[in-house]
């Protein structure tokens, strides 16, 4: 190490605001690799998947005969399970090396530590979801041959589109608080569309209708099957409530819980 | 700027970690925090910062709760067990959101950067570091706020023998300064030669406070005082 001294005391700048706390929140989501390779990786998948619904050179096999991309709402919005990795890993890389420890250090005040970080989160997935999003979006609706929708629909689609990543995002930074991990909230939102629904959908329609995803399909109108639709505000409501749930939660248990085993 | 603890106490379930200790920490001292593995030190560092929450009793700095402090690094400077940056980040990103949560300068990242010798690797992922150069990263983040308190455990682990006396006549000077410093060790030699006062804990008690000269009155040495208080012996 080298034998220079400290400066000898810091100027006082002043009362820590809310927008300093935000600010190094973003600086972590920022400085983060998985968050630009998962932006990438959402990016691409929404692109090539607005393409393959626009053009219906690929038609995927089911019961009925071959079904077009373009109706299968669980497929379309797969790309928002890698999208989801940025504010579970906003909230949930704080616990496997122990960052957490440092954050509280620095931030004391557990209410504003939650806050800034739930602030941060929220309007990075909202500004990245419009990057992440609108190419798909703007191959499937506008470059479609058939030009099947008017720029009202287009624009509604959309907004509704950055909604739905924010509130599925949400649900998966709340869990990720919870479970103090990125791997399970990742994992289960994952499963929930791709087995927990094919399994029980036709068994528990009532059930399954109400888990986050068959709620966001809904409220997108893309919902797997009649029998696990809601109307679209219902599908608004539910999975909006599912958000609040798990980052309430998360916040009642962030300002309690001791960090030792973080 | 002195740290209080009085009656403390923590516990996780039915076990106790910590049990109604008190003592002081006062300015211009190095005082080192003694105790075998288990013996309550991290716990009852992690209450006084705020990380866990204390079952009974207080842990105050200059009268006030860890997280009432209105700018907390300026005031305290932390190196704690278990607490780490993502290894992914880069040394300097680290800091900067450290320094961004305070209002602290960027020009303050630098500084402790070269402080403890890492400039040159301040942008490499944090992964890619040794033991030792982790360990100078939490140095110089607890300097970030250039605090006036400086609480550190185990400061000197994997740090190499310059490392080591580095540490050493830092905190003798940041003492001699008239600012606080806590040090929590293992190594008795090392304590030895740093520590003005030591506070002993054993079990969740406090079995010894007091300057190193009153503990180790009638000992060879501070190690053989140690092992007297604590019970332990020296060997498995």
């Amino acid at each position: 190490m080298t034998a220079v001294e400290a400066d000898g005391g810091l100027r006082d700048t002043g009362e820590i605001r809310l927008t300093d706390l935000m600010h190094a929140e973003l600086t972590k989501i920022r400085t983060l690799p998985a968050t630009w390779i998962v932006l990438a990786v959402t990016l691409v998948a929404n692109t090539a998947l607005g393409f393959l619904a626009a053009t219906d050179v690929v038609r995927v096999a089911g019961q009925g005969g071959p079904v077009a991309i373009a109706q299968l709402g669980t497929l379309l919005l797969a790309p928002v399970y890698a999208f989801i990795a940025v504010p579970v890993f906003a909230a949930g890389s704080e616990y496997g090396g122990g960052q957490l420890r440092v954050s509280l250090t620095a931030v004391p005040n557990r209410h504003r530590f939650f806050l800034a970080k739930l602030l941060a989160s929220s309007g990075v997935a909202v500004l990245a979801a419009v990057p992440a999003v609108l190419p798909g979006h703007l191959v499937q609706h506008v470059a479609a041959p058939r030009g099947d929708s008017g720029v009202g629909s287009v624009i509604s689609g959309f907004l509704a589109l950055v909604m739905a990543y924010l509130l599925v995002g949400l649900v998966g930074f709340g869990f990720a608080v919870l479970a103090k991990t990125v791997v399970t909230p990742l994992a289960v939102l994952f499963i929930l569309p791709v087995l927990v629904s094919p399994m029980l959908g036709g068994i528990l329609p009532g059930v399954v209708r109400l888990l986050p995803h068959e709620a966001t399909l809904s409220f997108l109108a893309m919902p797997t099957s009649p029998a696990l639709a809601l109307g679209g505000a219902t599908g608004l409501a539910v999975v909006t409530a599912w958000a609040v749930v798990f980052v309430g939660t998360a916040w009642w248990v962030n300002a309690r819980r001791d960090t030792s085993g973080s | 700027m002195m740290i209080e603890v009085s009656g403390l106490s923590k516990r996780y379930g039915a076990k106790v970690a910590v049990d109604n200790v008190s003592f002081t920490v006062r300015p211009g001292r190095v005082t080192g925090f003694l105790g075998p593995n288990g013996a309550g030190k991290s716990t009852t560092l992690r209450v006084l910062l705020g990380l866990d929450h204390p079952t009974g009793g207080t842990a105050l700095i200059e009268g006030k709760r860890y997280r009432d402090l209105r700018h907390p690094l300026r005031k305290v400077g932390a190196l704690l067990e278990g607490a780490g940056p993502v290894p992914e980040r880069r040394a300097v990103d680290h800091l900067t959101w450290i320094a961004q949560s305070n209002r602290i300068p960027r020009r303050r990242v630098w500084e402790v950067l070269d402080l403890v010798g890492l400039s040159d690797a301040a942008r490499q992922p944090v992964k890619k570091y040794s033991l030792g150069m982790g360990q100078r990263l939490g140095i110089a983040a607890a300097l970030l706020g250039d605090p006036e308190i400086l609480v550190l455990d185990e400061p000197v682990n994997g740090l190499d023998p310059d490392g080591i006396r580095w540490v050493r006549n830092f905190l003798r000077g940041y003492a001699a300064s008239g600012r606080t410093v806590l040090l929590s060790s293992h190594l008795m030699a090392e304590m030895a030669g740093t520590a003005d006062e030591a506070v002993v804990i054993s079990r969740g008690r406090i079995v010894a406070h007091g300057s190193l000269d009153a503990i180790t009155a009638g000992h060879p040495s501070l190690e053989t005082a140690f092992f007297a208080l604590t019970g332990d012996r020296a060997g498995w």
